[in-house]
């Protein structure tokens, strides 16, 4: 059976937001390590990958594997429920139809429970492999989902040219065109509005917006954000889940990049 | 079934006398009941009370089939045929036999059913598996000599031919005709009453000659046809049981529905192509059903075990139709037709039950060619007249109906399929954010598939 409890049913409830957009339907995979989620867009050109590892919960009891076929719809509609610092449990069965959750108030004795029913999702997993990328770029969330948005406004993708000069958002659209240019700042007082470059070779790639927008949804999960580019392989977008303990759970976003002949 | 069987051989016994259930054991029982089935289970026979003591179970060949099969016989009340009448399978059930002491014959020891077992003590208490009754029923023996008499009548075609080449013989080569080793032919013949009985009804079929002190005979067909529509007239002068009405006179007479009257405007308004449909609906099934008057008669007699099921079920949608008495058919037989019917239907089963196929062909040739003795003529004009009609409602209902329901259920099936595929589809919708539903939107041309980069594991 699994039973793990998150001190603050806030990290689901923002992990959820931030995919539910891009995935319907989706497998829950409890393993002994932790709660790990992968999971396309229905075009197949975006990935998320998520890792909650054992250190991220209160308690985590997992005997055996079980994959939890969730709606996340659904799943939002339940975490609706839940207050941002509820202590939140997960329960399910080894071969479980339902999920079982739980949210305990921290300031009254308030108990919610809910049962959530799964369902049966065939899923493919893609293996991942580690890569060097051309690009590491280190930014504030906040300031990534900035760029995101105000180029939305010109056109549907846009290029991120990575250079040692700095990384250049552009986009070209029907009423003009719009660039944001950011270079390498150190905040000594706050080191998560640091801006970090980190370079192994220039690189250019055009990718839809929409998606990056997206993406960016997860933004209230972590104040900073890594995007690693390099030719030829998927966007890496990338939030630490793991707060300030040593855990090493993240959220992570592929998008296949923009290739031929811009419209 | 059986009543009908007896009122067709009842002619030459001299009227069925009241016949009393007299349970006869042919077999034994064990002294001590054993748990397992009994090899030599006992039957439940009804048998006349003017049969002597002397009378026997022997084997002589049926008259149709020529197999060797199982027939009372007396010296005196002459000849028996069993009818097995059983519980149909669905409905399992057995006899529980008990007889009072001293109620029990003594088996002899000549008895020809069982000659070793004479040394019974007495017969307690017996369940047997199935329900089974055998009643004997009366039977012209002239039947059972036809075979003989009839010998090689069928081969040479219907041609009259067969009856000038047939010789006169004396009954004697006719019995051995019918005698073999594995009947009882030859034992009875011993009986001088019996003989001189079967050489009587010989005669009534037979043209003779006499030969010195003996008699020589040989089959004439057409006595044999008056006998045999005599035997048949007497069968039809009432009505049949009722399943057997139903089935053979009713059903084969009815009309087809003109309508139904608590929804007169079903019927529609004359026009040259209604006009046909006016005339009547009647299933297509119907004008088969009354053609195959003549193998489902020879069906039922072969499958007397059946008996005690009802003859008839009333498949079809007019027959059940007919019951509710709001129908309005297109014409009612006339009572002439009826009578001709049952005789013919009588025929017929007299025919197909008692008569070699080869020679029942003869007779119904003969019967049809012979108007003098029975003329079918106003019950063929009816029905022609009524295949005819039959013939145009089916086609009327093929038209407008039936083809027209055959598409409704497959389109009925398809939008089945797409109501299911809506729902299915509208529940997929409504779990769909409203991100996911905006992302199918984006263009996504030029970008690779995540599969491209990343391989399966």
């Amino acid at each position: 059976m699994l039973q793990a409890e998150l001190e603050r049913a806030d990290l689901l409830k923002k992990v959820v937001d931030a995919i539910k957009d891009l995935v319907q339907d989706c497998n829950f995979d409890c393993n002994d390590s932790g709660l790990a989620l992968q999971a396309m867009d229905n075009s197949h050109v975006a990935l998320v990958s998520m890792l909650l590892q054992v250190e991220s919960f209160a308690t985590y009891r997992c005997d055996r594997n079980i994959a939890l076929g969730v709606n996340l719809t659904s799943l939002t509609k339940v975490l609706r429920a839940a207050q941002a610092d509820d202590r939140l449990t997960l329960k399910a069965e080894d071969a479980p139809d339902v999920l079982n959750l739980l949210f305990e108030s921290s300031e009254n004795d308030r108990i919610s429970e809910y049962d959530l029913k799964l369902m049966d999702i065939d899923q493919e997993h893609l293996g991942i492999p580690d890569t060097e990328y051309a690009a590491t770029i280190t930014m504030p969330s906040s300031e990534f989902k900035r760029i995101t948005t105000d180029l939305m406004a010109m056109s549907e993708s846009v290029t991120i040219e990575a250079s040692k000069d700095g990384v250049k958002f552009s986009a070209m659209g029907d009423i003009g065109n719009g660039s944001v240019s950011l270079r390498q700042h150190t905040n000594v007082e706050k080191e998560d509005e640091n801006v970090s470059i980190q370079l192994v070779e220039p690189v250019s790639l055009t990718f839809s917006l929409k998606y990056l927008v997206n993406f960016c949804k997860a933004a209230g999960l972590s104040s900073v954000v890594k995007v690693c580019l390099s030719n030829e392989v998927p966007l890496l977008v990338e939030y630490n889940l793991s707060g300030k303990k040593g855990a090493h759970s993240y959220l992570r976003f592929y998008l296949a990049p923009k290739i031929g002949d811009e419209e | 079934m059986a009543r009908t069987r007896l009122s067709s051989a009842k002619g030459k016994k001299g009227g069925g006398t009241a016949e009393k259930t007299n349970t006869a054991t042919t077999t034994t029982a064990t002294k001590h009941p054993l748990p397992t089935e009994s090899p030599n289970p006992p039957k439940v026979f009804i048998l006349p009370t003017k049969a002597t003591a002397a009378a026997r179970i022997v084997t002589l060949p049926n008259p149709r089939y020529s197999k060797p099969t199982r027939y009372l016989v007396c010296p005196e009340a002459g000849f028996f045929e069993f009818t097995k009448i059983s519980a149909p399978k669905t409905a399992p059930r057995s006899w529980l036999l008990e007889s009072a002491s001293g109620t029990v014959e003594k088996p002899q020891a000549d008895e020809e059913e069982n000659p070793a077992i004479s040394s019974n003590d007495g017969f307690d208490v017996h369940i047997t598996k199935g329900a089974e009754l055998y009643v004997a029923s009366p039977l012209d023996p002239l039947f059972l000599l036809l075979p003989a008499l009839a010998a090689g009548a069928g081969q040479e075609s219907k041609s009259t031919q067969a009856s000038k080449k047939r010789l006169f013989l004396f009954s004697d080569d006719h019995f051995d005709a019918l005698s073999r080793s594995t009947n009882h032919v030859s034992e009875i013949l011993t009986w001088p009453d019996l003989r001189l009985s079967l050489e009587l009804r010989m005669a009534a079929v037979c043209d003779t000659v006499d030969a010195g002190d003996e008699q020589m005979f040989r089959l004439n067909e057409s006595k044999l046809l008056d006998e045999i529509l005599t035997k048949a007239r007497r069968m039809a002068e009432h009505a049949f049981p009722k399943s057997m009405e139903e089935k053979f006179v009713s059903k084969a007479l009815e009309a087809p529905i003109l309508g139904i009257r608590s929804q007169p405007t079903a019927v529609p308004e004359p026009d040259p192509a209604t006009a046909k449909s006016r005339e009547g609906s009647s299933t297509p099934v119907e004008s088969a059903d009354s053609q195959s008057t003549i193998p489902s008669l020879a069906t039922s007699a072969s499958s007397l075990s059946e008996a005690s099921t009802p003859a008839t079920t009333a498949s079809s949608d007019s027959a059940a139709n007919a019951d509710s008495g709001d129908v309005v058919n297109a014409m009612s037989a006339p009572e002439e037709a009826i009578k001709l019917q049952r005789l013919r239907v009588a025929f017929n089963f007299i025919c197909s039950s008692y008569i070699a196929p080869s020679l029942a062909e003869l007779l119904k040739s003969h019967c049809v060619a012979a108007k003098d003795k029975v003329d079918f003529g106003p019950l063929d004009d009816y029905l022609v007249k009524l295949t005819k009609m039959r013939n145009d409602a089916a086609a009327a209902r093929t038209s407008d109906y039936s083809r027209k329901r055959g598409m409704d259920e497959e389109e009925d099936e398809r939008a089945e399929k797409r109501r299911k595929k809506e729902e299915e589809d509208k529940v997929k919708k409504a779990n769909q954010s409203r991100g996911v539903k905006k992302l199918a939107k984006v263009n996504t041309t030029g970008m690779k598939k995540m599969s491209d980069f990343f391989k399966k594991k």
